[in-house]
């Protein structure tokens, strides 16, 4: 009775596949009914030269964006991220005067954020402190500590190489800005990663049930430890474009960074509670924002109102998601 | 040496002189129980081997110490002589035993083919997952054993008994030396039973040494070859399943006599039902369960795990949605998933989980135990700390709750302390029926007692008493009637007099 049971249930998983697929392809219609929206009633919005700019100025939260992604997929939370983007110029900067070389001072910088990858993964992995309590606390550490070394004045990109500034205006094929060909590059790798390489379905299974993971064989501190570190050297390369664009190491930069890459996430499918989401529902959910800032701006409103508008839009976005899972698990 | 059910012809032959694995002298103690006590267990390649006792005998921790879940206080572990050190579950799966777990254990988002090779993605060249060959691989595997599930459904969009069988399929898809299932029938249909049961003979077949946990009689006698019993955390026989008859088996699990160990003070029970439960179902477990439970009477249900105590001390406080039946105290109606009416009624629970359902660790003694009655000492709509003070220090002297102060903070009192200020919390609201679950787990021998005779006391003072437990001295000791339980039914209701340990497990295990 039960195995002819079971011959129903072949349709279902199809059923689900479908839904899955819809949470991606709900959002890129969210994308294409904003790009509609603005070209309608903003100038110039479909221009090859404003999409490419907005696309540059998507290349930081989507480089983080994957970092943060993995995280909140491992279950746990990394908002360090925004005071990390910050503190990586000090290094970059002062290593590059210095020596007037892009590859140490990316070293550096890279050296730095791996550091503070190794901290964060280290008290959420294995000393178990809470990953939301532990990256705040290295949020305004480091945060502080530039205030403090800067003494709230930017230090100048004195050496001024060529490639470094090509990364905050040099675009491949004079159209799409290097940071966005970077960007794309490392989404993906990284989706690759997720989807395709044991280690990218581990951080899925830690964050689905992770006392099935251990079961499984799975070490789980190690897998969370590395995704830590993966988030701190993605937003490292991404503050290494903010500093090329800024062109100096600034107390100020990459506030309130974190929260713009972590609405982007949520608004993109990828469940705080772990094991749920994708890059690519990530990547989607940086450019409906980006987008929308970007047309809303075009429009002549204040910033005032886009976030009231993108902190309404975050929330009907999860609540809506919540019941669709509800349903979908019949409670 | 070992097997992969995938590809049964390439493994080597079995040498069936030396053990698979040897167990010798675990030890295995927490706070305040030894779970094990010096047992031997050994495991012949291709035999199946039972593994039974009653619910603390020490079999789930035994099973987890092979799992690597827990680690092992003294005792060695031997695979096929081989000395191993089994610290982790991936030092057990390495050694290639496979442990299936009576909760599901897989991701449920996963698909169930992805879920069959958690433990190791086949890869292609340059590492990357060989999605082609898990999809295959998963189909040829449900093929063999005859379970008929599509590798690409969502795991957690299939019922619960698919899901077990998933969790049983993935044991097979790596290689394995021992296989250890605990209760995995517990929610399969009888079809997908007889087909675990082939596929267990399949296994055992191919040389692969298999554990079989359970305490359903007649399938131990169907499956396997030799059964080992556990009592109270030590190993009581082995034996070949043909020198066992149902009673030696019983009797092997039970074993010890049971003494009054409780005094029992109080007089008997009155007439007036206190609470009335007719034709209660609920939609996972409860089916047809009717009693009634009188002014003055202990009524203990007894039941395996599994058997649904749990869900019916839930349903009939009004915590748990039902979908039919009748629940009266005191002569009112109390509509299901209703609490607030249940207190008010006069019926609360006391939970199996203190921790997480029970007790605010972090708060002091007094606001623990008056919490559900802050009403009754408010004035003006704010709480008369003095009055609350007072109620909550007379019952910490009627129930000699030992704490510092009123302002312990709850966390720091031992196990039967928590239990008492849990009891007083229920009475200082005035209740006529209790309801208690596992009402000493976690609980040490000495303050054991002082439950009992608490419990004794508040039946003597005339509320029932509705008390679920898995242990068979506090059910005999204290009940003035007996309830048992199999699979949410109600097999049997006996007085005092008649309900003897045979009787009861016989009932138990339906």
């Amino acid at each position: 009775m039960s195995l002819a049971s079971t011959a129903s249930l072949k349709d279902q998983p199809s059923m689900l596949a479908r839904l899955f697929a819809r949470q991606e392809l709900a959002l890129l219609a969210c994308l294409i009914l904003v790009l509609a929206f603005f070209s309608v009633t903003v100038e110039n919005f479909l221009s090859v030269r404003n999409l490419t700019n907005v696309l540059g100025q998507a290349s930081l939260p989507l480089i983080a964006g994957i970092g943060c992604a993995i995280v909140f997929i491992s279950g746990e939370v990394d908002i360090s991220i925004g005071s990390l983007l910050a503190t990586i110029a000090l290094p970059l900067i002062i290593i590059m005067n210095d020596t007037n070389s892009l590859l140490v001072g990316v070293s550096g910088a890279l050296l730095f954020g791996l550091i503070v990858g190794v901290v964060n993964g280290y008290l959420t992995a294995y000393a178990g402190i809470n990953s939301l309590i532990v990256t705040l606390g290295t949020m305004f550490i480091m945060r502080g500590g530039v205030y403090l070394y800067t003494g709230q004045r930017a230090i100048p990109d004195d050496a001024s190489l060529d490639s470094f500034i090509a990364l905050s205006d040099g675009r491949l094929f004079n159209v799409i800005p290097y940071s966005a060909v970077i960007a794309i590059v490392l989404l993906a790798a990284f989706a690759y990663m997720m989807q395709h390489r044991p280690f990218g379905r581990q951080i899925y299974a830690v964050g689905g049930n992770q006392e099935v993971a251990r079961l499984a064989g799975y070490d789980v501190r190690r897998v969370k430890f590395i995704c830590f570190i993966i988030s701190a050297l993605l937003a490292t390369v991404a503050g290494i474009i903010l500093a090329a664009r800024v062109g100096s190491a600034q107390h100020t930069a990459g506030l309130n960074f974190e929260f713009q890459v972590v609405a982007a996430t949520v608004l993109g499918g990828v469940s705080l509670a772990g094991g749920i989401g994708s890059l690519s529902g990530m990547a989607l959910g940086v450019l409906i924002l980006q987008f929308l800032s970007n047309g809303l701006r075009g429009l002549g409103l204040p910033t005032e109102w886009q976030l009231v508008i993108t902190g309404m839009i975050i929330i009907a976005a999860v609540a809506f998601d919540e019941a669709k899972r509800r349903r979908a698990n019949g409670g | 040496m070992s097997v992969d059910f995938l590809h049964p012809g390439e493994g080597t032959a079995i040498d069936t002189d030396v053990p698979a694995l040897e167990l010798r002298g675990i030890d295995k103690r927490f706070p305040g129980v030894v779970a094990l006590d010096n047992v031997d267990f050994t495991l012949e390649a291709g035999k199946i081997h039972a593994l039974m006792g009653e619910n603390g005998a020490g079999k789930s921790t035994l099973i987890k110490i092979m799992a690597g879940v827990y680690g092992k206080d003294a005792g060695t572990i031997r695979m096929r002589g081989r000395e191993v050190d089994i610290k982790s579950p991936r030092d057990s799966l390495k050694e290639g035993i496979k442990v299936v777990f009576q909760e599901i254990a897989l991701i449920s988002e996963f698909t169930v083919a992805e879920n069959i090779f958690l433990e190791g993605y086949p890869t292609g060249k340059g590492g990357s997952i060989d999605w082609k060959k898990i999809r295959a691989d998963s189909a040829a595997l449900f093929n063999r054993i005859g379970f008929n599930v599509d590798p690409a459904a969502r795991t957690g969009s299939l019922p619960v008994s698919q899901q077990q069988m998933v969790e049983i399929a993935r044991a097979l898809a790596h290689e394995a030396r021992v296989v250890v299932m605990d209760e995995p029938t517990s929610s399969l249909t009888p079809n997908e039973v007889s087909l675990l049961f082939t596929v267990i003979r399949r296994l055992a077949a191919l040389g692969i040494a298999v554990v079989y946990v359970s305490h359903k009689l007649d399938e131990v006698f169907e499956i396997a070859d030799t059964v080992t019993v556990l009592r109270d955390g030590r190993h009581i026989s082995t034996r070949p399943i043909g020198e066992h008859s149902n009673d030696t088996l019983i009797q092997d699990m039970i074993g010890r006599r049971i003494d009054n160990l409780f005094p029992r003070k109080r007089g008997a029970p009155g007439s007036k039902v206190a609470l009335s439960v007719e034709n209660l179902s609920t939609a996972k477990k409860l089916n047809d369960v009717s009693f009634e439970a009188r002014a003055g009477e202990v009524l203990g249900f007894f039941g395996l795990m599994g058997a649904g105590r749990t869900e019916l001390a839930k349903a009939i406080v009004g915590y748990d949605p039902i979908t039919s039946g009748t629940i009266t105290v005191d002569g009112s109606r109390l509509l299901p998933h209703d609490t607030r009416t249940g207190v008010r009624l006069g019926i609360g629970l006391l939970t199996e989980d203190r921790k997480s359902e029970g007790l605010m660790g972090e708060l002091p003694v007094y606001q623990n135990a008056s919490l559900a009655s802050l009403g009754a000492f408010a004035r003006l709509g704010f709480v008369d700390k003095a009055r609350e003070h007072r109620a909550v220090q007379d019952y910490v002297d009627r129930f000699r709750i030992k704490t510092p102060s009123l302002f312990q903070q709850v966390k720091n009192l031992s196990g039967g302390n928590q239990q008492k200020v849990l009891i007083a919390r229920w009475l200082m609201r005035g209740l006529k029926v209790i309801v208690v679950d596992e009402p000493t787990r976690g609980i040490d021998v000495g303050a054991k007692t002082e439950i009992f005779a608490l419990i004794d006391r508040l039946a003597g003072e005339g509320l029932a008493v509705v008390m679920m437990t898995s242990e068979m001295p506090e059910l005999l000791g204290l009940a003035d009637r007996v309830a048992v339980m199999c699979e949410g039914r109600l097999t049997a209701i006996m007085s005092r007099d008649e309900a003897t340990q045979e009787k009861i497990l016989n009932a138990a295990i339906g």
